[in-house]
């Protein structure tokens, strides 16, 4: 067919269809049009984010400067940093993977469409919240990681921090709704064929990724409750004046930060991945290897993050073993660099643009890395943190790094996106204003910071060196905008302009390109067979097609997909649920003035325990009842188990009531503010899974589960059964062990 | 003292570990027989001598609870693994047993091995008796067996499917972690028994002078040491799974194929 | 001339100019790490530029051998960077226990950080100041890391490790220097408006020199005889500047802000935002907020005349 669907629908709909269609982008469920639509919010913020960068650095061209005033200019990297972390680069990648990901596994759409357009919808949400804050004259100020106690009502007393605060949980909760999508996705909705070892490496990636999403955004969930909780109702979990703690602020917040690092990573891995075989006609050299170093780099994440904190005096004890896990972490890195490098070696190499991003990411990446490896040797890092010499690394990564991935993979899918082709004679252009934007704004950065100019500063003495090195580094900034500026001109009239595309213009192996350009709204019309890893290989080769891998029917049952994104749902929460217990046992191992877990009544609650672990059990039996056939028993042992768990929430009430009635509020002392934290968001998850259960009896009870049943109450237990297994927890560490230790 | 005396002198004489390594080494040579499989086994009897007999032994009778932790992982997580190792393929366990070892119980297991021995009621009466301490010691090795069965069962067929054993040693990880972090970060002293070491053999001074080894630098030690080399192990043990799980071999598919 | 242009570079490396036995030491494991990571850096590009150039497409080829990797190859460059991995961290750990010994029983010199300014005490001569340190050279001096409010951080490149100010629980580094010389520091947590501004310089002096220094900042200031800084001096106790800052021999005790009883020896105001001239004196006496933007100091609306007579009395403060 020569035209597209979109040209085909454009002609036969009235102007007031038309428009109709136009609004359909906002109710839209489709992953395509999702992935567009969090593709073009990440330019937006991408736009946001730059201009915020510029100002900086006009500020900072030369010594001395009254560009701009001191708390603006803090404005301005706070959210220069916040905007490119949260709303672009995970956008971006996030839209990436929503577009490719069902395409590359031989899937209709993502497993929740409905989901997935509420993921999207929190980040123009939050994005719009935090940019508010800037309307109202009262930004944050106070950088992207926000330290205690600068983070605190004493220093930062307006509403900019707890703006921040907001947008960044809205964001968090959007972000794991698309991690449980994602991971439901490719676990459960492959093609026959597709077996988990087959995946493409981009999909590999982003499924790996989607356990870190999962385990590490509940982390900064936690840390930012906790923040609130003092800024707004008074507690001190950071402030050191009634025995909280800073320090912990960072402990917590780094155990987040740096596995989003890796977030960030690994789907520019996946990218890089994706590429470099294509356009060097050769498979990706050792893909067990890059698969299995993936899994690596995602565990290892958890164990490095006090490498933020070797200036902190943790001892040097502490220092040495995550200066270990630092430099370990460094190896599956470099793994998969040499892996991508032999990938091109003996290829026959086309240098098209997406090849020239991929290059200039092996290269650049590599020396971010590097610089990395020696923030990681700790006493160069006690020369070198919180200087320029540490912006220069992040941003040889993360920009260097990640977002020249992120070109890359645009000017790759843009033709399967649109069905245009981008122009090569543009895309060169605006790959070289990067490369020389790029490297002239930050490797001169790297001296910058060893002749000792901190970061976050906004002027700074006229010492010698200072004043030309910033220049260079603002006059290179603007050939990046420039190189932008010509990235976005050669989308829009490659919209308008471009050339057909076809299905693979690139002649890549993938099941995205086995599809129309763009693909129909059903993503496939038919599949061609998948033995291997590279299925249009296969087709295009018949008589040297790839090993096979692995059996063909290798795990055929695909798990159901419900149960699993309950599964990874009650999974973040374990991780929300394990930082806050982690907070009440520091904070209460050493003895305080005020209430103590002591000052509990273990007997009443213990009953009420009870009553909760019973209701597990009764939820089992309904279960048991409704696979028997037997609606009425699944009915009666269903509100059982409501009545059991109202039995709990009201037994909690009450103890709230009694411990409120001999004046312990949340901010008595510390005991009082673990305690109601914790203790207070078991009983909201109590609360909803109540909720959720009327639901689920007033469908049952309306003879929805009579004949095939929905998975809903399957999906409820598994939430129940967790919401149990948390207090069995919050028991035994709040309750139980302090009385008798 | 110094350390190299320390390291060459201060071994433990202890008879009952000696009888039971040489019963288990004669158990396996009548049972099994020996082959290049039977090193595994030595490797497996040396890491319980080393942790029942070595200098380390010396130091974690009352004076380091870092060298108590090291003993923890010789037991736990070393000498079962090595001793599943050298079994042969054939080895299999009847159904009721294999029943019985569902990984959520082996699971169980091994991180109950971890954590129940950490209690402070339970680590001191390790330390101060002996009697508590032998029943540490096998219920450590039974609890390690039981672990890395799922793992390393010497039928195939018995283990866990490959990507199920890697989220079931990254849980393992959690759990190590979490102890850790709880061990290296509390102010308070967990095993109140090394806070004042009996003098028995008149190392203190080495400890406590040369390596400069204060009892909460000692703790902090001690919870590093479940922690990070913990979860390198359980790292190396999910690249194992990886390599089985894309090692394993491919059947032939009716597709019309060469080998490259 | 390329020389002395590459040696001006250097210098300005203050990283790389180490003066003190534990920078030293820093510097030393700088140069290895530098060898080895552009050993890497170079044969990684290199394996990259060489594919690049060896391998084009030409029009016409056909698909090229379909390789699917090397089990050798793998083991070989995942050992060796482990390898690398193991030196570099016994590297570390020598390097940090040489530079960073634990501290002694009492310090030496007790530095608290404000925001924006750093606070300056002898514990063993009861010397207090701010914003300058004198210490003698080849002495180690032994000093105690606090916090009056947020995190700080404490960097002289030059003569010591960093480390971070933090607020209930004070850290410790060891400062020295070998050459007599003035090394320029600074904050480098953020810390909040005017942390830019948060500068301090370390004076390194011969023992002789500097025990002349110590006993005359322990001298308490003495009364003026010129008539504007009489009236200075009387304006300086009637107003609220006795609230927030000290000075010696005199009833203005207050630590809110810096000890003012040797002002006028030091080498800058406002923590480094303005070299100590008479002009910037006044400037900063005029009007604080628009020097330093954000700084705890309000804008006191003084007249010209006040000013005038502020700063004869803050300049006989030597």
């Amino acid at each position: 067919m020569s035209e597209s669907p979109e040209a085909v629908l454009e002609s036969i709909l009235s102007p007031d269809q038309r428009a109709h269609y136009q609004l359909a982008w906002l109710s839209t469920v489709d992953h395509k049009r999702i992935g567009i639509l969090y593709l073009l919010t990440g330019t937006v913020f991408f736009v946001a984010g730059g201009l915020e960068a510029l100002a900086m650095r006009l500020q900072l061209a030369v010594p001395n400067n009254h560009l701009v005033a001191p708390d603006t200019y803090n404005m301005l990297f706070t959210m220069h940093g916040t905007t490119m972390i949260f709303l672009v680069v995970m956008p971006l990648l996030f839209g990436l993977a929503n577009y490719f990901v069902p395409l590359q596994i031989g899937a209709r759409d993502m497993a929740f469409p409905r989901l997935n357009a509420f993921s999207f919808w929190l980040v123009p949400l939050g994005g719009i919240l935090l940019h508010f804050s800037i309307v109202i004259g009262d930004a944050s100020t106070v950088g992207w990681f926000a330290y205690a106690p600068l983070n605190e009502t004493p220093y930062a007393s307006r509403l900019g921090v707890d703006y921040w605060a907001i947008s960044l949980l809205v964001l968090g909760i959007g972000s794991v709704g698309t991690a449980i999508n994602l991971f439901t996705t490719v676990l459960c909705l492959r093609a026959p064929g597709m077996t988990l070892r087959r995946l493409p490496l981009f999909t590999w990636m982003n499924f790996i990724n989607s356990f870190l999403v999962l385990a590490a955004i509940p982390v900064l969930n936690a840390a930012l409750v906790m923040l609130l909780c003092d800024r707004l109702l008074n507690t001190h979990f950071f402030l050191p004046a009634e025995g909280g703690s800073p320090i912990l602020w960072q402990h917590i917040f780094w155990a987040f930060g740096h596995p989003e690092v890796y977030i960030l990573a690994l789907p520019a891995f996946g990218i890089i991945s994706e590429i470099i075989p294509v356009f060097s006609r050769k498979p990706i050299f050792g893909y067990e290897f890059v698969a299995g170093s993936t899994v690596a780099i995602a565990l290892l994440s958890f164990g490095v993050w006090a490498h933020h904190m070797f200036t902190v005096g943790m001892g040097h004890a502490m220092d040495l073993f995550f200066a270990g896990s630092t430099m370990l972490i460094a190896i599956p890195t470099g793994v998969k660099v040499l892996n991508w490098t032999a990938t091109m070696f003996r290829g026959r190499i086309r240098f098209n643009t997406p090849m020239l991003y991929c290059i200039a990411f092996l290269i650049q990446f590599l020396c971010g890395g590097i610089s990395g490896v020696s923030h990681a040797i700790v006493p160069l890092d006690w020369q070198t943190k919180n200087s320029y010499y540490l912006v220069a690394h992040f941003h040889y990564v993360a920009v260097g790094g990640i977002l020249f991935a992120i070109l890359a993979a645009v000017h790759y899918w843009f033709p399967k996106m649109s069905g245009r082709m981008l122009s090569e004679k543009l895309g060169r252009w605006s790959f070289w204003l990067m490369v020389v934007g790029f490297n002239g704004t930050f490797m001169i950065q790297h001296f910058l910071g060893l002749a000792g100019m901190g970061r976050r500063i906004y002027t700074y003495p006229d010492l010698p060196g200072w004043g030309w090195m910033n220049m260079l580094s603002t006059v290179s900034s603007f050939f990046m905008a420039a190189a932008a500026l010509v990235v976005l001109w050669n989308i829009g009239s490659a919209m308008l302009r471009g050339a057909p595309a076809g299905d693979n213009p690139w002649e890549a192996w993938t099941l995205e390109w086995a599809t129309t350009s763009p693909p129909p709204v059903e993503n496939f019309h038919a599949l061609p067979p998948i033995h291997s890893r590279r299925p249009l290989w296969d087709d295009a080769h018949p008589e040297r097609p790839d090993p096979v891998v692995g059996p063909d029917h290798e795990g055929t049952a695909r798990p159901d997909k419900y149960r699993s994104a309950m599964v990874a749902f009650v999974l973040s929460e374990g991780a929300f649920f394990g930082t806050l217990i982690l907070a009440f046992l520091y904070f209460n191992v050493q003895p305080q003035q005020g209430p103590t877990p002591k000052s509990l009544d273990l007997l009443k609650t213990g009953v009420f325990s009870i009553c909760l672990f019973a209701s597990s059990f009764t939820m089992w039996r309904s279960e048991k009842a409704l696979h028997r056939g037997s609606n009425r028993g699944m009915i009666a042992w269903l509100s059982l188990t409501i009545a059991l768990g109202g039995v709990f929430i009201c037994g909690q009430g009450l103890e709230y009531q009694n411990l409120l009635a001999h004046g312990m509020l949340i901010d008595t002392n510390l005991f009082a503010t673990t305690f109601f934290t914790l203790t207070g968001f078991h009983g909201i998850h109590v609360m909803v899974g109540l909720l959720l259960m009327l639901i689920v009896l007033g469908l049952a009870m309306a003879g929805v589960f009579k004949s095939k049943p929905p998975p809903a109450l399957a999906m409820v237990g598994i939430y129940w059964h967790f919401v149990d297994i948390v207090w069995i927890l919050v028991l035994t560490v709040v309750y139980i062990l302090p009385r008798f230790l | 003292m110094n350390t190299i005396q320390f390291l060459t002198t201060e071994w433990v004489w202890c008879p009952l570990a000696l009888a039971c390594a040489a019963g288990a080494l004669v158990i396996y040579l009548r049972g099994v027989g020996w082959s290049r499989r039977g090193w595994w086994m030595v490797g497996a009897i040396a890491s319980f001598l080393i942790a029942l007999m070595s200098p380390l032994a010396a130091l974690a009778q009352g004076y380091l609870f870092s060298a108590h932790m090291l003993q923890h992982i010789l037991l736990l997580v070393l000498a079962p693994a090595l001793a599943l190792m050298a079994l042969p393929k054939s080895t299999r366990v009847s159904g009721r047993i294999s029943g019985l070892l569902h990984p959520a119980v082996c699971w169980g297991c091994g991180v109950a091995g971890m954590w129940i021995w950490h209690l402070p009621a339970l680590c001191n009466a390790a330390a101060e008796s002996r009697s508590v301490a032998a029943v540490q010691t096998v219920t450590l090795l039974g609890l390690g067996v039981a672990f890395w069965w799922q793992l390393l069962a010497p039928c195939e067929a018995q283990r866990i499917a490959p990507l199920h054993g890697v989220l079931y040693l990254f849980a393992a990880c959690i759990a190590c972690t979490v102890l850790g972090i709880i061990l290296t970060f509390s102010p308070v002293t967990v095993c109140g028994a090394y806070l004042h070491p009996v003098d028995r053999l008149g190392i203190e001074p080495l400890i406590d002078g040369t390596w400069g080894m204060t009892p909460m630098r000692d703790q902090q030690i001690g919870g590093l040491i479940m922690w990070v080399p913990m979860c390198m192990v359980y790292l190396g043990a999910i690249f194992g799974q990886l390599a089985r799980w894309y090692g394993a071999p491919s059947e032939p598919s009716t597709a019309n194929l060469h080998t490259t | 001339m390329g020389w002395g242009w590459g040696t001006a570079v250097v210098n300005a490396l203050t990283s790389m100019s180490p003066a003190s036995q534990g920078t030293e030491e820093i510097f030393h494991l700088w140069m290895i790490s530098i060898a080895i990571f552009g050993l890497i850096f170079l044969l990684v590009t290199g394996f990259v530029v060489y594919s690049l150039m060896k391998y084009r497409w030409r029009e016409g080829e056909a698909e090229p051998e379909q390789v699917a990797g090397q089990l050798t190859v793998e083991i070989v460059w995942t050992v060796i960077p482990m390898a690398i991995v193991v030196l570099l961290f016994v590297l570390t750990v020598r390097t940090m226990a040489v530079a960073d010994p634990g501290p002694a029983p009492a310090p030496d010199l007790i530095v608290t950080g404000h925001q924006w300014w750093w606070e300056v005490r002898y514990p063993k001569s009861g010397l207090v100041t701010a914003n300058e340190i004198h210490i003698p050279t080849g002495v180690p001096f032994s000093v105690e890391l606090d916090s009056a409010d947020v995190l700080h951080e404490f960097w002289v490149a030059q003569l010591a490790r960093k480390m971070t100010t933090v607020p209930g629980h004070p850290n410790h580094i060891w400062l020295e220097a070998d050459t007599p010389g003035s090394y320029p520091g600074s904050c480098s947590e953020f810390c909040g408006t005017e942390h830019a501004w948060m500068r301090f310089t370390v004076i390194a002096q011969p023992p002789a020199e500097f025990a002349a220094w110590e006993r005359a900042q322990l001298q308490p200031s003495v009364l003026p005889t010129e008539a504007g800084a009489v009236a200075g001096e009387q304006l300086f106790m009637q107003m609220s500047c006795v609230s927030c800052h000290a000075i010696g021999g005199t009833p203005a005790h207050a630590r809110v802000g810096p000890d003012l009883t040797h002002l006028a020896g030091r080498i800058q105001i406002g923590s480094g935002v303005l070299d100590n001239s008479p002009d910037n004196l006044r400037n900063w006496l005029r009007n604080p907020q628009a020097v330093k933007p954000g700084v705890e100091m309000p804008n006191f609306q003084f007249t010209d005349q006040q000013v005038t007579v502020l700063a004869d009395y803050l300049e006989t403060l030597k």
